[in-house]
């Protein structure tokens, strides 16, 4: 027995090189699609072309009689299995029935109508188009502004508006807000759809044995748990017989956070050919059969106080559905409403939010997932009163936000901010910029005829979602932490990371917390037969929730290895420190290895004492955690071709504590990325028949590295009181933070012009218009 | 001689008064498919104008349009004026939306050479 202590390094707050990068770098990662079984087969979806039309009849004869093929099923093969789940809940929500294939009506294209099943993917594939459907085509809308004006053809014909649901939140008194404003200003604002675009698109493969009644499904997801509860449900199978494994999953950004049609299909197949069968989703598919982002047209007001205090913030908020709800399809515009206040203190807020149907893929949840939407209209709409009362953008946010000492702060949508210092992100970053200078470089730049823009976006994130009231499938998070007889120490979470680094992050905060060296930390995740039930990834809470679960459990494992150090070191003073429990009196210590090893042998141990070293901790928050950030970005636009230089991007984020600063980077930069891919380049169009036609990466564009400019990224830190951890979030920041800054740049690069907004994305034709033209 | 005016036209069939099945071949980019349909022709007042109407769908999509053709006198010859609307979908609407005008302007041209060339032999 040791009778030192050693000092062990702390890892918490290390810049730590991501532990799974390099399989994910080398290309040795296990996808759903590198995974093989013996008697493999392939199955290929047919869909349809058309995004309203009714089936006067499928004829599968040549497919089924294609080389390869086994079994061609149609809608009326799985009419039984249960429908595709929506689980948001409002009132007087219309949720159409989502068979997993067509009956005999399509209501978008893509819409899937039969599989065909072949030993082969190609030969499937070549099959598919075998399949012969007699298609009768209807009339289609796919914009939602005109899908609610009278005359549109009904998206289902049994809601003839194609209104899904209307939404109401009120907080404070608006109209006295309004009546006493000495200045409204009002705005209409888009956040176009998008397309979410994984690395890796989604794949499932299905093994049922019928003899042990079990299936094995493998999807590309985030949130495996919720996939084996609600698959096994649709497929009527009790959920203890079915196993569902997220292998490694390249990427999700809510895309993967959902239930679609293939998984039960893939299960339903398997089923009925008693054989494991494959499905992976082709890039074509994936641009219109997983779900699309944002979609929302708003319609602002907010009144204010001349001196730039805002009294008062209205929104009418219509979202695009799509032809069905997915998932969370109808909470995400609620989330919208939730954040609309943004940073500020104002107690009244009205806000009416319309669902309405369109014949196009549903949109749902796609990074930051109602928050971008809601910061990007707040922030739109501070700027713009900021312009209208010739106050300066940074001054105006500065008046209105939430004071240090008003938290946690309850807001009028019904949060409870937790913690903050949202002037110190701003001022830190009017710091590093030197933003007085820049503004007088702006304005000798304007007099040589050049045109420089200066844009803030602060920002509040809703994170760690959240308290299982305030989610459709609970909120909280399982962890783990098991000690094996060799003094290794395995990590299980619920939370189903994909690419957010948590084998790094979540094995740094055990390495401290245990005292043990982070090379014997393995973290797993993703296996419904391995890990107790857990939520998934999503919504900034991995670490928030997830982190604080295995915190919990390793404070109930120190627990259980003190009681084996006190019987192993006959004392019943004894502390847990750095991997040993020491002897208070004598000063004898026994290492994590001696422990672990004598927990399992079980010699000697007192009566009634459970051998071995597992605690389990479910975890539930009692509230969100709130990041916050300050973005500046300084953009240049060139007159003569309307392209936008993005000559430097700034973020400050604060969200808590770090763990891994290195990590945080990371998700810092990757979600500028796709905010700024948002606010530049990205657009999913669709004609007025439907057809998306924006369906490949020549049409749609995709940030590629070489269009980002250098992201600098810094911090501020307030701990969140919610968690022991102290931290909040950062999966979505630069998503939320990016757009706005942007956006608020390039117009304030032409606000002389008299340009008061532009709609994103900001192409080069738009923006070259306006300049040209001189007006908005 | 319609049948060997139309670029890709692998067969036309007469199925009734002033109606055609068609079979027809077309690539766009990576895309090819073979298109069977229907053409139709209506609102004739000849010498000067009819309206063609078209409709096919193969594996790569669907395309459904109607153009009316106006034909003049016009010194020697005639002048051929057209006009109409195009709808297409399904993996070429997804796709292919950088190349459609090109390829249908490609194959007009072509349609009315060849077009031109056969009356003139």
């Amino acid at each position: 027995m040791a009778t030192t202590i050693i000092q062990t390094e702390k890892l918490v707050g290390k810049r730590i090189r991501r532990r799974e990068d390099p399989r994910l770098i080398t290309g040795t990662a296990t996808y759903v699609d590198d995974m093989q079984m013996p008697g493999m087969h392939h199955a290929a979806i047919v869909r349809s072309p058309h995004a309203a039309a009714k089936i006067r009849s499928i004829s599968i004869k040549a497919a089924a009689e294609a080389p390869g093929v086994v079994a061609v099923f149609t809608g009326k093969d799985t009419e039984k299995v249960g429908p595709v789940p929506c689980g948001a809940s409002l009132p007087g929500l219309r949720v159409p029935h989502h068979y997993i294939l067509a009956i005999d009506r399509v209501y978008l294209v893509g819409h899937p109508v039969a599989v065909v099943v072949a030993t082969d993917r190609y030969l499937a594939r070549d099959a598919a188009d075998l399949v012969e459907v007699d298609w009768e085509v209807l009339p289609a809308v796919a914009d939602p502004e005109k899908a609610i004006a009278p005359g549109a053809p009904p998206v289902h014909p049994q809601w003839p508006d194609n209104v899904a649901f209307v939404y109401n939140q009120e907080g404070g008194d608006v109209d006295k807000a309004f009546a006493e404003a000495e200045v409204i200003v009002k705005q209409r604002i888009t956040s176009q759809r998008l397309i979410p675009s994984a690395m890796e698109t989604r794949g499932v493969l299905a093994e049922w044995r019928g003899a042990d009644r079990q299936m094995t499904l493998y999807t590309s997801t985030q949130v495996p748990h919720l996939v084996r509860t609600l698959v096994a449900g649709m497929l009527g199978l009790e959920e203890n017989r079915m196993r569902v494994v997220a292998p490694e999953v390249g990427g999700g950004f809510g895309s993967k956070l959902n239930i679609y049609p293939e998984e039960a299909l893939m299960g339903f197949v398997s089923m009925k050919i008693g054989k494991p069968v494959k499905w992976i989703e082709s890039r074509r598919e994936n641009f219109l059969c997983t779900i699309h982002g944002r979609g929302h047209v708003d319609y602002f007001e907010v009144a204010a106080k001349k001196d730039g205090t805002i009294l008062g913030i209205k929104l009418k908020l219509i979202q695009d559905q799509g032809a069905y709800h997915q998932l969370l399809g109808p909470a995400i515009p609620t989330l919208s409403v939730l954040m609309m206040p943004g940073l500020y203190r104002t107690k009244n807020i009205r806000a009416e939010v319309i669902g309405v149907f369109t014949n196009c893929t549903p949109t749902d949840a796609y990074r930051g997932a109602g928050r971008p939407e809601a910061t990007h209209g707040i922030e739109r709409m501070v700027d713009i009163l900021a312009d209208e009362l010739g106050i300066d953008p940074a001054e105006i946010r500065l008046k209105n936000f939430v004071h240090n000492e008003e938290f946690p702060f309850p807001t009028a949508t019904g949060l409870t901010y937790d913690s903050g210092d949202y002037a110190a992100p701003l001022q830190k970053a009017m710091g590093i910029v030197d933003y007085t200078k820049l503004r007088a470089e702006q304005a000798a730049a304007r007099k040589q005829g050049k045109l420089m823009g200066i844009g803030i976006c602060t920002y509040g994130e809703i994170c760690g979602f959240g308290p299982s009231p305030a989610t459709p499938a609970g909120g909280w998070e399982c962890g783990t932490v098991r000690v094996e007889p060799s003094g290794k120490v395995t990590l299980l979470t619920g939370s189903c990371h994909h690419g957010q680094g948590e084998e790094t992050t979540f094995a740094q905060l055990a390495a401290d917390e245990l005292g043990v060296d982070i090379d014997d930390i393995l973290v797993l995740r993703g296996d419904t037969a391995i890990v107790p039930y857990g939520i998934g990834t999503f919504g900034s809470r991995a670490t928030a929730i997830g982190g604080t679960a295995l915190y919990y459990a390793m404070q109930d494992l120190k627990v259980k290895m003190k009681k084996f150090g006190a019987i192993m070191l006959d004392s019943h003073d004894v502390s847990y420190a750095n991997g040993q429990v020491v002897c208070n009196k004598m000063g004898k210590s026994v290492s994590f290895k001696e422990i672990a090893a004598a927990s399992y042998r079980a010699m000697k141990l007192p009566p009634n004492t459970e051998p071995g070293l597992v605690s389990t901790h479910f975890w539930e928050p009692p509230n969100f955690t709130f990041g916050f950030g300050a973005h500046i970005a300084v953009t240049e636009i060139d007159p003569e071709t309307g392209q936008i230089t993005v000559r430097r991007y700034l973020a400050v984020d604060d969200c808590g504590n770090i763990i891994n600063p290195l990590i945080v980077d990371g998700q810092v930069h990757g979600g500028v990325a796709q905010g700024m891919g948002q606010a530049l380049w990205e657009q999913a169009v669709y004609d007025d028949n439907g057809q998306l036609v924006t369906g490949e990466y020549t049409d749609y564009t995709m940030p590629r590295a070489h269009m980002m400019p250098w992201i600098e990224s810094q911090h501020t830190t307030t701990p969140s009181p919610v968690n022991p951890l102290g931290v909040k979030g950062v999966g979505e920041a630069g998503t939320i933070g990016a757009s706005p800054s942007l956006v608020n740049s390039v117009v304030d690069a032409l606000s002389h012009l008299g340009v008061r907004h532009i709609d994103m994305p900001l192409t080069p034709e738009k923006i070259w218009k306006l300049v040209a033209g001189g007006k908005n | 001689m319609l049948a060997r005016a139309i670029p890709g036209c692998e067969g036309l069939e007469q199925t009734g008064p002033d109606e055609y099945r068609m079979k027809m071949k077309m690539a766009l980019a990576s895309l090819s498919g073979a298109f069977e349909g229907k053409v139709k022709i209506t609102d004739q007042s000849p010498p000067s104008s009819f309206r063609l109407l078209v409709e096919g769908s193969s594996k790569i999509g669907f395309v459904k349009g109607e153009g009316l053709l106006k034909l003049t006198p016009s010194g020697e010859g005639t002048e051929v004026a057209y006009e109409g609307d195009a709808q297409i979908g399904g993996t070429m609407a997804a796709i292919g939306q950088r190349l459609i005008d090109g390829t249908s302007k490609m194959m007009i041209k072509k349609f009315f050479e060849k077009l031109a060339a056969e009356s003139a032999s």
